[in-house]
C-alpha cells in the first residue's frame, strides 16, 4: 500500500485552479522531491494531503485512508513540518517537544536527543526568542523523532545554514533506511538531487514531469560543448541539436535524443575538444519554466 | 506634503484603526444623542428636574458610575454629567488600544523593522503614530459634537463638552505609548495600560463617593473631565491638564523609543526557562495554559467590581425614598430599590463582561487558525471537531467561573455590610450570566464556520449592538417587540428581578443550534490563514 496515493486531485479557490488533476504516488521508504516555483501549488497539495483543505475533485489517500474523510487515523502515521514555522511562542523547545509527543502519542526519546544534539538546539529557549531557522529545527526534530511512517515536509530547509542542511540530509537518509517515506517540497535543487529517489515538477497546478533523476536526465537534453581549431561551423540545421551559445571557435548546444547526427555533422571538422554532460536538475527545472509564462524558479 | 514618509505612515496607521475608530464613533454618537433625547423625555419640566436633582445629587451608586453632577436642571448639564462619566472611559480605552497597536504591535510583527530600514527616522515613525491617534481623536470629537448638536444643545457648549469627552484619549494614548516602550509584547503593553486606566477609574470612584475626598478628583485624568464642568459653569483652563500630561507622556515614550533597541522593551522578558510540563497533554490543555493569565485578569477585574457593588448595595437601597423609587422606575431601573435589586442591576454589566469574555476566547481560537498553528495541530491525530469543541468548553468554563466569582464576591461584599441577601440567589445570578454568553458564543461559532476572517468582528459586533440596543431602547422607550430583540433586555436581572426561564431557554436553544451548525461547518471548510 502506498504512503501517498492521489487520484485526479483537484483544488479550485474561486476561479483560480490551484491544483489540476494530480496523480501522485509515493511508496513506503521512498524519498520524493516535489519541485515547483512559488505559487505552483506545492503547499496546496500538502494541505490536501493533510485534509486541511477539501478537494474540489478527486481524492488523496494516506496509507489507504482518505485524507479528507479520515484525517485523524491517517495522521497517526504522518509527521508534518510546516513551511511557516509558527509554533507556540510561550513554550520552550523542550515543552514544544513534550506537547507534540503527547498529542501524537509517543516519541523516540533517545533519537530525539540525538537530533537535538545534531541540530544544536537550546531546548530551554522560548520559541518566541528563536530565529526562523531555529524554529524550523524545532519542527524538524519533533517530526523525525516521532518515527512516523510518512514525513510531509514543506520547504523545511529554507531557513537553515549549510551545516544544518547537511544534518537534515543525514536525518532524511536515516529515515529512509528505517523505511519511512518522505514527501519533500523544496526549492533547493541540490538538496533534492542529493537525497530524493524520485522527483515531480509542478507548474501552475499541473505535474509536468515526474520520474527518477536518471529518467529525467535521459528525457532531457544533454549539454555539449565543442571547441574547434579554427572557426566553428554552423550546426543550426542538424537534427536534435539546438545551439544555445557560440564563441569565436566554440559552440554550446543542447542535444535531445541520439548523439549520432551531431557526431556525423562534426566529422571532417578540426575538433579540439568535446565535452558532454548530463543536464543538472536546475537545467531540467528551468527548462520547464523559462519558456512558457516567464516565471522563474526561486 | 502629501508624499512625505510621515504622512504615508500616519495614513497607514489611521487606516489600520478605521474599524475600531468607526465603531467607537458610532457608539459615541448614539450614546450621546440618546442622553439628550432621553432626559428631555423623562424630565420635561423644571419641576421634574429639581426632583431628579434632589434625589440623585447625593446617590452614591449613581455617583459611582457617573461622578458628581453639577447642574441637572438643564439637558446640557445632565448630558455634561453623564458623558464624562462613562463615555470618557471608552474614549480612554480607544486611546490606549490605538497607541499600543500603532507602536508595540508594529514592532511585534516586525513591520517596524521594515519601515525603519528605509529612509525613515524613529522620530518620524513615532510622530506618525501620534498624528494618526490625533486624527482618530478628531473623528471621535466630531461624533460627539454632531450628536449633541443634533440633540438640540448649544453649539459652543456642545463643542466644549465633546472636547472634554475626548480629553482622556491623548492622555491614555500617551500611557499606551509609554507601556509600549516598557513591555516586550503587545499583550503585556495593553495589560499595563489597562491597569493604569483601572487605577485612574478607581481613584475617580473614591473621589466621587467617599466623604471629603473631593480633592482626589484632581489626581486622575478621569476626574479632570468632571472638573471641566461642561454646561455647568465651564472651566476651559482645565483642558490644559490633559494637554500637558499627554505631551509629557508622549515625550517620555519618544525619548525611550529613540534610545532602545527596536523590537525590545525596557522590561526584559525571560526567554530561557526550565521545562514546565503541566497542561501539555492536549490542544485544549495547551489553550488553557495560554489563556490562564487572561482568565485571572478577568476574574480579578470582575471580582473587584462585584465586591464594590456588594458593599454599596445596602446603603443605596436603604437610602431610597418613595420619590427616588419613582424616578428610578422612569429611568428603567425600577428594580434598584433593594440591595438585591441593586446587585441585579450590577449584574447587567457582569453579563456584558462575560459576553465579551467568550468573544475574546473565540478570538483566541481564531488567532490560532490565522497564525497557522492550527495546521500543525491538525496534522497530528487531532480532529477538527475535537479541537473546536475543546476551545468552546474552555470558553464556557471560563464564563461560568467569572459568573460564579461575580456571584460569590457580590454576596460577600453585601454580607460584610449586613445586607439581607442570600448566597444561593447570587450564585443564581452568576449562573444567569451564561445563557446570553452562550448565545453569543454559539452565534460567533456559526460565523467562524462560515466566514472565518470576519467571525471575531461579528461576535464582538453582535454583543456591542445588543447592549447599545437595550441602552437606547430603554432611553427612548421603544416598543417591547423592538427591545426584545436584545438578549440584554430579555435576561431577567436576577436576583432583583425574576429569572426569565423562557428567555433563557430560547437563548440556550439558539446557542446549541448555532454552535452545533458552526462546529459542523468548521469541520467541512478549508482552514483559513490571516
Amino acid at each position: 500500500m502506498n504512503a501517498i496515493q492521489t487520484e485526479s486531485l483537484t483544488k479550485h479557490y474561486g476561479t483560480t485552479v490551484a491544483l489540476d488533476a494530480l496523480h501522485l504516488s509515493v511508496a513506503p521508504g521512498e524519498v520524493y522531491g516535489y519541485l515547483g516555483p512559488n505559487g505552483a501549488g506545492k503547499t496546496t497539495t500538502i494541505r490536501l494531503l493533510l485534509g486541511l483543505h477539501r478537494p474540489t475533485a478527486g481524492a488523496a489517500q494516506i496509507f489507504g485512508l482518505d485524507a479528507w474523510r479520515d484525517p485523524v487515523a491517517a495522521h497517526r502515521r504522518v509527521a508534518f513540518v510546516a513551511g511557516e514555522p509558527n509554533l507556540w511562542p510561550n513554550l520552550t523547545s523542550a515543552e514544544t517537544f513534550a506537547f507534540l509527543a503527547r498529542v501524537r502519542g509517543g516519541i523516540d526519546e533517545p533519537y530525539r536527543d540525538v537530533l537535538i544534539e545534531r541540530f544544536q538546539l537550546d531546548v530551554d529557549k522560548k520559541v518566541r526568542a528563536l530565529s526562523k531557522g531555529n524554529r524550523q529545527k524545532v519542527q524538524l526534530v519533533a517530526a523525525f523523532a516521532g518515527r512516523a511512517d510518512l514525513l510531509i515536509l514543506d520547504e523545511p530547509t529554507s531557513g537553515l545554514d549549510p551545516l544544518m542542511e547537511m544534518a537534515f540530509r543525514e536525518t532524511v537518509r536515516e529515515a529512509k533506511e528505517r523505511g519511512q517515506a518522505v514527501f519533500l517540497s523544496s526549492h533547493i535543487l541540490s538538496e533534492v538531487e542529493a537525497i530524493c529517489d524520485r522527483v515531480g515538477i509542478l507548474r501552475a497546478g499541473r505535474l509536468v514531469e515526474e520520474g527518477t533523476l536518471a529518467e529525467l536526465r535521459h528525457l532531457s537534453a544533454r549539454t555539449v560543448e565543442v571547441t574547434f581549431e579554427h572557426e566553428a561551423p554552423d550546426l543550426g540545421g542538424v537534427s536534435g541539436v539546438h545551439v544555445v551559445g557560440a564563441g569565436a571557435n566554440a559552440i554550446r548546444a543542447e542535444v535531445t535524443g541520439s548523439m549520432a547526427p551531431l557526431i556525423d555533422a562534426l566529422a571532417g571538422h578540426p575538433v579540439v575538444a568535446i565535452e558532454s554532460r548530463e543536464p543538472s536538475l536546475e537545467e531540467i527545472f528551468l527548462h520547464h519554466y523559462d519558456e512558457s509564462d516567464g516565471r522563474v524558479a526561486a | 506634503m502629501a508624499g512625505s514618509p510621515l504622512s504615508a505612515l500616519a495614513r497607514r496607521a489611521f487606516a489600520d484603526a478605521r474599524v475600531r475608530t468607526m465603531s467607537f464613533a458610532l457608539l459615541f454618537f448614539f450614546g450621546a444623542y440618546a442622553q439628550t433625547t432621553g432626559y428631555r423625555a423623562a424630565a420635561p419640566t423644571l419641576a421634574d428636574r429639581i426632583e431628579f436633582a434632589r434625589n440623585f445629587g447625593a446617590n452614591k451608586a449613581v455617583r459611582l458610575l457617573y461622578g458628581e453632577p453639577h447642574d441637572l436642571l438643564t439637558v446640557g448639564g445632565y448630558v455634561g454629567w453623564r458623558i464624562p462619566g462613562l463615555l470618557a472611559v471608552f474614549a480612554a480605552v480607544w486611546g490606549l488600544l490605538g497607541a499600543v497597536r500603532a507602536l508595540r504591535a508594529e514592532e511585534d510583527s516586525g513591520r517596524a523593522e521594515i519601515v525603519l530600514a528605509g529612509p525613515v527616522s524613529r522620530r518620524t515613525n513615532f510622530a506618525a503614530a501620534a498624528v494618526a491617534i490625533l486624527a482618530g481623536t478628531a473623528v471621535l470629537w466630531q461624533a460627539l459634537f454632531l450628536a449633541l448638536v443634533a440633540g438640540k444643545l448649544a453649539v459652543g457648549g456642545s463643542a466644549f463638552l465633546a472636547l472634554a469627552g475626548v480629553s482622556a484619549v491623548p492622555v491614555f494614548a500617551g500611557v499606551g505609548a509609554v507601556t509600549s516602550q516598557l513591555a516586550p509584547s503587545k499583550r503585556v503593553a495593553t495589560g499595563l495600560a489597562a491597569g493604569v486606566l483601572a487605577f485612574a477609574f478607581a481613584v475617580r470612584v473614591i473621589a466621587d463617593t467617599a466623604d471629603g475626598a473631593d480633592w482626589l478628583r484632581w489626581a486622575t485624568p478621569l476626574g479632570w473631565i468632571e472638573e471641566m464642568r461642561p454646561f455647568a459653569g465651564e472651566r476651559p483652563w482645565v483642558l490644559l491638564l490633559p494637554a500637558v500630561l499627554s505631551v509629557v507622556l508622549f515625550g517620555v515614550a519618544a525619548t525611550i523609543m529613540v534610545r532602545r533597541d527596536v523590537g525590545t522593551g525596557l522590561l526584559r522578558s525571560r526567554d530561557t526557562a526550565p521545562p514546565r510540563l503541566a497542561l501539555l497533554g492536549s490542544p485544549t490543555q495547551l489553550a488553557l495554559r495560554d489563556e490562564r493569565g487572561v482568565l485571572v485578569a478577568w476574574l480579578a477585574g470582575v471580582g473587584a467590581f462585584a465586591v464594590i457593588f456588594g458593599v454599596i448595595s445596602d446603603s443605596v437601597a436603604s437610602g431610597l425614598t418613595e420619590n427616588v423609587r419613582r424616578e428610578l422606575e422612569r429611568f428603567g431601573a425600577g428594580s434598584v430599590v433593594s440591595a438585591e435589586g441593586f446587585i441585579g442591576f450590577g449584574f447587567l454589566f457582569f453579563i456584558l463582561a462575560v459576553c465579551v469574555f467568550v468573544c475574546a476566547q473565540l478570538s483566541a481560537a481564531r488567532h490560532e487558525e490565522a497564525e497557522q498553528r492550527l495546521e500543525t495541530l491538525l496534522a497530528l491525530p487531532v480532529s477538527r471537531r475535537g479541537w473546536l469543541f475543546g476551545r468552546l468548553v474552555l470558553a464556557v468554563a471560563g464564563a461560568a467561573l467569572i459568573g460564579l466569582v461575580a456571584g460569590v464576591l457580590s454576596w460577600a461584599g453585601a454580607a460584610s455590610q449586613g445586607a439581607d441577601v442570600s448566597l444561593a440567589d447570587l450564585l443564581g445570578a452568576g449562573a444567569n450570566t451564561l445563557p446570553p454568553a452562550l448565545l453569543f458564543l454559539g452565534l460567533g461559532t456559526l460565523a467562524l464556520g462560515v466566514v472565518p476572517r470576519a467571525a471575531v468582528g461579528i461576535a464582538y459586533g453582535l454583543v456591542g449592538t445588543a447592549f447599545l440596543w437595550e441602552l437606547l431602547g430603554s432611553l427612548v422607550e421603544a416598543p417591547e417587540w423592538v427591545r426584545t430583540l436584545s438578549p440584554f433586555h430579555d435576561v431577567g436581572l436576577v436576583p432583583g428581578e425574576p429569572f426569565e426561564a423562557v428567555a433563557a431557554l430560547v437563548m440556550l436553544v439558539i446557542a446549541a443550534v448555532a454552535g452545533a451548525a458552526g462546529v459542523a461547518l468548521f469541520a467541512r471548510r478549508d482552514l483559513a490563514g490571516s
